[in-house]
């Protein structure tokens, strides 16, 4: 379980405080606003912003002392996942080993990997010859075979056209049933996600608005807010 | 039926130039039945090219070695003064080499500081600073600087999320250098150590003043002794034909490998460097800053001292050959953005309107070819045509700012050509359909999105040419002085004293410009 109780982060000009419960091996859809504080907190579990005070820990263990080397979640951002001189087989296997002197063994996971991501035969091209859906199927590739059980996707699609959209999100479904992992995923719009999250939480002015299951969600007080937010961006 | 059409006036600039250049050329080969055989000059020619590419090829490789250095530097520190450091790293890039040679004379002359601080240690041995060490000292520092500025805003360039990537893998510092830093520097290198090559290779005052003999000239140094000493107007052909052709060539090369967009002040660099953390690379980093600092500061500074005796040189002579300097520095930025505006509009009409790009890119190729050009070879062959049509002695008036703007262009264009084409792209269809053509659609569509970045383009003109010292070494004498060419002077007669002072002026006159220009050129953004 990711248990993220009063995390409280503060810039001049934002504050955030968060507070949220995810199930392990549960889908969980964040949405809100954008400058919200959707992608902060994607970034404090990862480890790129360290809370002045709170408590963040999965399955028991403490997270906030750990390096973002060192903690159990992989992510992946909207853009700019791929490292453009390296080959796609070789952006993966930074996930085993960032030295990228791979086993034998390592090498064929990698390949692997691309290849449930349907992009086999891939792996000696660039991202510059790549689509963009392309890329983002590396870097899920990578998240996956990282091994970490917990994977932060921060939009991970928004860049993408809706029906690449949704072929990305079953990908990631189906991610989830071959190997136990726990996902949040920042979206944009709830039909992108609303049928395959377990839960779904609205993150607006750095909160945890509300968190449950999204049919319960979207069928709050909280609908118009919710509409209101996804027209803005 | 018969249509006149007038061609336009980036067509009517671009043969203007083209064959101004080869006029000068012809007038100069043809001078007083015919030129020497290549072999006559063959030994001395020899040497001269050996000596200029040895000095460019270690010019370049110190400049790029001090530059990367002082850039990873920069990049992983954080400390108080950092702003104003990557400020004087700027500065160094309008720095007229004449005042760099004024450094290079005030810390490690015959009785420089350092000679100073070596006798007050007790060392009694002499030291020349002619001939490489000279030299070198001066491209560097003027080059190096040049180099961190631009890695450093290359560096800035990696996407953050790049950096949240590393820091999530735990990248070691290797692995950082590899897959962030490195992929930065080969992209942008070969492009710099060309551009930085080019500029060594004709070198003029550096190596005229610092060469200390005849062997050590590079072609550009042999062109002006040609001419000033022998007056041997053949060999000044040969000499510039082969410099013509060495650096068009470069420039050539230069032009297709080298199309980064120009260097924006992007100081965009919050994100957290992991790597600073590496003890080895703190020391590295101390150790690099320490000795940058060692080799800039004091020539960056020796400068100022020029403060003391400001007042003293004050006179008559110096404010004449103030009012010169910014008489043709005007006249040459004016030349400067008229012909890129032109070119620039002629290059854009043909890309967008006539879409043959093969023709723009002649345009987009003239200004930097330019650089190419031996400004004293083309000095030579104009002054023999301009003798034969009017009174020579007014001659420096002319060629001066001619040759100042020709050698400014480049810099103005690189200003004015990305607006142009921007507007075109934006609002191109709307003034054709509106019927916006020549006067009309330069006042309503060009002029508002124009005029700042050719104030800009304009001024930093002005700076370049205000610091020149150039083809005023021959043309500079009584009748004629600018600033430049008074600070040559002084140095001649070892008055180090009124040099600082002189070069003072130059530094800050060309500064305020420069930082003028940048101001202009950002504001709109």
């Amino acid at each position: 379980m990711l248990v993220i109780e009063n995390c409280r982060l503060t810039w001049p000009d934002f504050t955030a405080d968060y507070s949220l419960t995810v199930e392990t091996g549960n889908l969980c859809a964040v949405i809100g606003p954008s400058g919200g504080g959707k992608t902060t907190l994607l970034h404090m579990i990862a480890g790129f912003e360290r809370p002045e005070s709170g408590a963040l820990t999965f399955n028991g263990q403490d997270l906030l002392p750990l390096e973002p080397a060192k903690r159990p979640a992989a992510i992946v951002f909207q853009d700019h996942n791929l490292f453009p001189h390296l080959s796609a087989a070789q952006n993966v296997a930074l996930g085993l080993r960032p030295s990228l002197r791979l086993t034998r063994d390592e090498q064929s996971l990698a390949a692997e990997a691309l290849d449930s991501v349907g992009l086999k035969g891939f792996d000696e091209r660039r991202p510059g010859e790549m689509s963009g859906g392309q890329r983002q199927r590396v870097a899920l590739a990578r998240a996956l075979v990282s091994g970490r059980p917990l994977i932060l996707l921060d939009e991970p699609f928004s860049s993408l056209d809706p029906a690449l959209r949704r072929d990305m999100i079953l990908l990631v479904d189906e991610m989830r049933r071959r190997r136990p992992v726990t996902i949040l995923m920042t979206i944009h719009t709830p039909e992108d996600a609303a049928d395959m999250a377990d839960q779904m939480a609205f993150v607006a002015d750095g909160r945890v608005v509300a968190s449950g299951r999204p049919t319960d969600i979207l069928g709050s007080a909280l609908a118009p807010r919710i509409a209101a937010a996804v027209s803005d961006s | 039926m018969l249509t006149l059409r007038l061609p336009h006036p980036g067509t009517l600039v671009a043969l203007a130039i083209v064959s101004l250049v080869a006029g000068g050329f012809i007038a100069l080969a043809g001078f007083d039945g015919g030129t020497p055989a290549l072999l006559s000059i063959g030994p001395y020619l020899g040497q001269v090219l050996a000596f200029s590419i040895t000095q460019a090829l270690l010019s370049t490789l110190l400049s790029i070695a001090l530059g990367i250095g002082l850039a990873l530097a920069l990049a992983r520190r954080r400390f108080p003064g950092r702003d104003i450091v990557l400020a004087i790293l700027g500065t160094t890039m309008v720095m007229p080499t004449i005042v760099a040679v004024f450094a290079v004379f005030a810390v490690y002359g015959r009785s420089g500081w350092l000679a100073e601080l070596l006798a007050f240690l007790g060392w009694k041995g002499g030291f020349s600073i002619f001939g490489y060490p000279g030299i070198l000292i001066a491209h560097v520092f003027l080059n190096g600087p040049f180099v961190a500025r631009i890695t450093l805003d290359g560096l800035n360039q990696v996407p953050a999320e790049h950096w949240r990537l590393a820091t999530a893998f735990g990248f070691t510092p290797f692995q950082i250098f590899r897959h962030l830093d490195w992929p930065v520097l080969r992209g942008e290198m070969p492009g710099i150590a060309g551009l930085i090559f080019l500029m060594c290779f004709k070198s003029f005052a550096i190596v005229l003043a610092l060469g200390g003999g005849p062997s050590r000239s590079t072609l550009e140094v042999a062109i002006f002794e040609a001419l000033k000493i022998d007056l041997d107007f053949g060999r000044v052909a040969w000499l510039a034909l082969i410099q013509l052709a060495i650096c068009l060539s470069m420039t050539t090369l230069l032009h297709w490998a080298f199309t980064r967009p120009p260097v924006g002040h992007t100081i965009r660099n919050l994100v957290h460097r992991p790597d600073a953390k590496n003890k080895g690379l703190k020391i590295l980093d101390a150790v690099v800053l320490l000795v940058s600092a060692l080799f800039i500061a004091p020539l960056a500074f020796s400068v100022l001292t020029g403060f003391r005796s400001i007042l003293a040189v004050i006179d008559a002579d110096l404010l004449r050959a103030f009012l010169t300097s910014l008489t043709i520095a005007t006249a040459a930025a004016v030349l400067a953005c008229a012909l890129a505006f032109a070119l620039a509009s002629a290059a854009r009409r043909q890309r967008l309107v006539l879409r043959s790009p093969r023709i723009a890119s002649f345009y987009d190729l003239l200004p930097d070819a330019l650089l190419a050009v031996p400004p004293f070879a083309l000095t030579a062959g104009l002054f023999l045509l301009i003798q034969r049509f009017g009174d020579p002695s007014r001659a420096g008036l002319i060629l001066l700012p001619l040759i100042n703007g020709l050698a400014a262009v480049p810099f103005a264009y690189r200003y004015v050509a990305p607006h142009l084409l921007t507007t075109e792209e934006r609002y191109g269809r709307v003034a054709a359909s509106l019927g916006l053509t020549g006067w009309s659609k330069l006042a309503i569509m060009d002029w508002p999105v124009l005029k700042r970045p050719l104030a800009a383009g304009f001024v930093l003109a002005m700076a370049l040419s205000f610091g020149d010292f150039g083809i005023i070494a021959l043309f500079g004498g009584t009748e004629l002085v600018t600033l430049p060419y008074l600070l040559y002077e002084r140095l001649g007669a070892y008055r180090l004293d009124e040099a600082s002072s002189i070069g003072l002026v130059i530094v800050l006159f060309a500064v305020l410009l420069a930082h003028a220009s940048g101001r202009l050129s950002h504001a709109g953004d």
